[in-house]
């Protein structure tokens, strides 16, 4: 017995090594990553949960490329950092970033909501040094080619070189080797956030033009690199999280008072029943006096609706005050006509960028059809976690509806390496998905 | 006194592992695994009462008493897909084990009853590894208890039955991706039942030395019917994820092994084995939460297991009165297809080589210890519903002592 225990022992110990596998070895392939920019909007910036903040920023899109092109030989990636982790103060008014909270709506009821982290901002000043990460929020196309942009917009005031230049004129100073860019989805998102009511669609040819001469640039400095294509923009959450046919009457007795009305006194042709109705919508080519007609489906409520005046003050049907139609005003809703307009746009636009990606050489991500990707039933699966265009529980996109989480910008991240792995015949290791949270619950 | 002790080890140490294909266990009698795991034509002792009921009758002794025990270590190393990731399965160490008692009620009945631990799979990947949405760490075990009748013919051929009584447990942890302050989501499932099955099987003698057996043990179903869900949610989902009831379906699948055996001299025998394993049985794990809410519901992890064939070969040489050694090999072709390669069951086709030994200080009885060497593999895959992709490494060390009397 004694022997047996013996020789058992020893093979425990023979066995206490582990089994080994070759370490995923990177490879830079035909690429420098040596000094590394990326260039473009908020989704470059590191925005989300509705404003710039500290650790937003550190979950950046390329801040997480950066730290898989280190295992590759890429440098230090700077970031003009915001050390507030509720936001930074660029103008009066601006709002801290929103988190998940409990609120009580205009009925008293107690939900989960978006609400106004608390605490304090950094206040707006430059950061006084030169840095990796060019994405500036709210930047168009043509905005980085305009003089003078660090006057416009605080964003880039925190970081630019100089406050009479254009962004474009940052790219030679900074010597890369190595960018991805992610730019134009704010020459429709834009327009698509106004709910197609101010701000406008950037003209083609302005777009191809700023297009042309951002990449002209980038391309002069010796860099290679990719970029991304537009995705739909309708289809985040903060055009689907609201259906159209929003409003719910509980009752059929309600129902019929408010076909009545509609009927006798306002001689509207719209017909309600019990269950979830069509929101009314003002329409200038509907008929007088209204000007009122049903939203059709299709057509999107924005998140930033009024939802105390939804649910409490009749908005979308009938004013409890007045009693007349009330309907939501067009810079809450896009149209079909506004849908169309930003769909066909964001095709023309990604027809040039991949026109031109293909014809410099650069690497294209295809953004569209990954958040057509995201969008669809099954959405995106990776390593158990299951991600889709869903607001708040579907893990990707933030509370403003429109950045992304942790979580979405790893997965962002990952597109860009595949289209990096692609065009450059490198070696990119993915980032670690598990490692990034969505939308944190309190 | 040593039985007591013996008993007690197995009480406190009781975990099985898989070793090979799936989430079968094969180790049921120390010499048989000395010789690659043949058994289906051997009459040694009461293991027949497990590898072939027609056999039991064909056993000298008024009395044969068998016990053993397995320690698994298993060493899996994961590196994930284009990740620059590795984590290595935590080291447990498994102990399968087997009790076998028959009894010569006349010259031609035997009755026997068998306690061992056929199916099992106990595996650990730690609390943070990257594929934790999928498994943390999962304990599932069988333990079977086999009353046998066994008759034989003329001394040429044998027939045995048994019925098969199973306990199964399941302790099973994985992280959920809901994030909130302080922490991610966490589900835990528990839960034990009880299953049938039967274990038939015929033992041919047509000639001094030579010995055919057909066995056929069947299908069990472990339903787990009310395991306890629990989850670690924040309190804003709390209504979506309820702890709940929750039913676990999972096959024990059925076995047809053929062997023969054949005993050149007085000191040399060789044996083969052929055991298809009705992996088939086993299409998804089903999770049916009984408390329904948008997010629960019934839930199917698809295993989609394949049929196998495992052929085995082993030969005994009989050294002196005191000695006896061993050796033998096996293929085990694993029944995973690899789009359904899961960390749950690591599985790969493993090549089994083997070697035991047995002395009997006295007459009928023997100390028999033996060892098996899983070969190290490194097999590709990716568990497709979940998109969780990487090379699965692995290597097992299996020694194993028993002990056997006979009067």
């Amino acid at each position: 017995m004694k022997k047996l225990l013996f020789i058992i022992l020893s093979l425990a110990l023979f066995t206490s090594c582990e089994r080994k596998i070759n370490e995923y070895a990177a490879d830079k392939g035909s690429a420098n990553f040596t000094t590394y920019i990326s260039v473009g909007n908020s989704l470059v910036a590191g925005y989300a949960d509705g404003a710039l903040y500290h650790d937003g920023q550190l979950y950046s899109c390329p801040n997480l490329i950066s730290g898989q092109l280190q295992l590759a030989g890429g440098g230090a990636f700077v970031q003009p950092m915001v050390n507030s982790n509720i936001g930074v103060a660029v103008y009066p008014g601006v709002r801290p970033k929103f988190v998940l909270g409990y609120k009580a709506d205009c009925q008293g009821i107690v939900g989960l909501s978006p609400v106004l982290a608390q605490g304090d901002m950094d206040p707006f000043a430059p950061v006084g040094y030169a840095v990796n990460n060019l994405g500036i929020p709210g930047a168009k196309s043509f905005h980085l080619i305009v003089p003078g942009y660090a006057t416009m917009n605080p964003y880039y005031t925190r970081f630019a070189s100089s406050m009479t230049g254009a962004v474009v004129g940052e790219f030679a100073n900074l010597h890369p080797t190595f960018f991805t860019m992610q730019l134009g989805d704010n020459d429709v998102l834009a327009y698509a956030l106004a709910g197609g009511s101010y701000d406008s669609i950037t003209p083609i040819p302005i777009f191809y033009y700023a297009m042309k001469t951002v990449l002209g640039t980038l391309l002069a400095t010796g860099a290679s690199g990719v970029m991304a294509n537009i995705p739909d923009v309708t289809s985040i959450p903060f055009f689907t999280t609201i259906p159209y046919n929003g409003l719910v009457i509980p009752r059929q007795s309600l129902a019929d008072s408010v076909n009545m009305a509609m009927e006798h006194f306002y001689h509207l042709p719209f017909h309600y029943i019990a269950g979830p109705n069509p929101f009314l919508i003002r329409d200038m080519s509907a008929s007088p006096p209204f000007y009122v007609r049903q939203m059709q489906p299709g057509e999107l409520v924005l998140m930033t609706v009024p939802q105390d005046s939804l649910k409490c003050k009749g908005m979308g049907i009938i004013d409890v005050n007045t009693h007349l139609p009330y309907p939501i005003p067009g810079e809450y809703v896009l149209t079909t006509a506004e849908v169309t307009q930003i769909k066909g746009a964001t095709s023309i636009f990604n027809a040039i960028i991949d026109t031109m990606a293909a014809n410099r050489h650069i690497g294209l991500v295809n953004m569209n059809s990954r958040l057509k990707e995201l969008n669809s039933q099954s959405g995106i699966v990776w390593d158990g976690v299951h991600m889709n265009t869903t607001f708040v529980t579907g893990g990707a996109f933030s509370l403003d509806g429109i950045h992304l989480t942790p979580r979405g910008n790893a997965l962002s991240a990952n597109f860009f390496i595949d289209a990096i792995n692609q065009r450059f015949g490198s070696k990119i290791p993915y980032v670690d998905i598990t490692k990034y949270k969505g939308v944190v619950f309190p | 006194m040593r039985r007591i002790t013996f008993l007690l080890l197995l009480f406190c140490f009781a975990a099985m592992t898989s070793i090979g294909g799936g989430y079968q266990v094969g180790l049921h009698s120390t010499k048989n695994t000395g010789m690659g795991l043949i058994g289906t034509s051997l009459t040694y002792d009461a293991s027949s009462i497990f590898y072939n009921p027609g056999g039991v009758s064909f056993i000298k002794d008024k009395w044969s008493l068998s016990g053993g025990i397995n320690l698994i270590m298993a060493r899996v190393t994961f590196q994930g897909k284009d990740v620059n990731y590795q984590a290595h399965l935590v080291h447990e160490l498994n102990t399968p084990f087997y009790l076998y008692a028959s009894y010569k009620a006349t010259n031609n009945l035997s009755l026997g009853i068998a306690v061992n631990t056929p199916y099992g799979n106990s595996l650990s990947w730690g609390d943070n590894w990257q594929g934790r949405f999928l498994i943390q760490n999962l304990s599932f075990q069988a333990i079977t208890v086999q009353p046998t009748v066994s008759y034989k013919f003329k001394n040429i051929v044998g027939l045995g039955f048994g019925l098969v009584w199973a306990y199964g447990n399941v302790k099973l942890n994985k992280a959920l991706p809901i994030d909130y302050t302080g922490g991610e989501g966490q589900l835990n499932i528990q839960g034990s039942t009880i299953g049938f099955g039967f274990n038939a099987g015929l033992m041919i003698h047509p000639v001094k030395g030579l010995n055919i057996g057909i066995d056929y043990r069947s299908k069990i179903n472990m339903d787990v019917q009310n395991a306890n869900a629990t989850f670690t949610v924040p309190a804003a989902v709390r209504s979506q994820f309820p702890d709940s009831k929750v039913e676990v379906a999972l096959p024990l699948p059925a076995n047809l092994d053929f062997g023969v055996s054949y005993e050149i001299n007085e000191k040399f025998l060789i044996g083969i084995n052929l055991c298809y394993v009705f992996w088939k049985q086993y299409d998804s794990l089903v999770f049916n939460f009984k408390t329904k809410t948008p997010s629960l519901g019934r839930t199917a992890m698809p295993a989609l297991y394949q049929n196998r064939l495992i052929p085995r070969i082993g030969l005994q040489y009989k050294v002196n009165q005191i000695v006896t050694v061993r050796i033998g090999g096996y293929y085990d072709p694993s029944p995973v297809q690899t789009d359904y390669l899961n960390p749950q069951t690591p599985s790969s086709n493993e090549i089994g080589l083997t070697a035991g030994l047995s002395v009997y200080p006295f007459k009928g009885f023997s100390i028999d210890a033996a060892f098996l060497y899983l070969m190290g593999t490194k097999r590709d895959g990716t568990y497709s519903p979940e998109n969780f992709a990487g090379t699965y490494s692995s290597v097992f060390y299996i020694p194993a002592i028993g002990l056997s009397y006979s009067f």
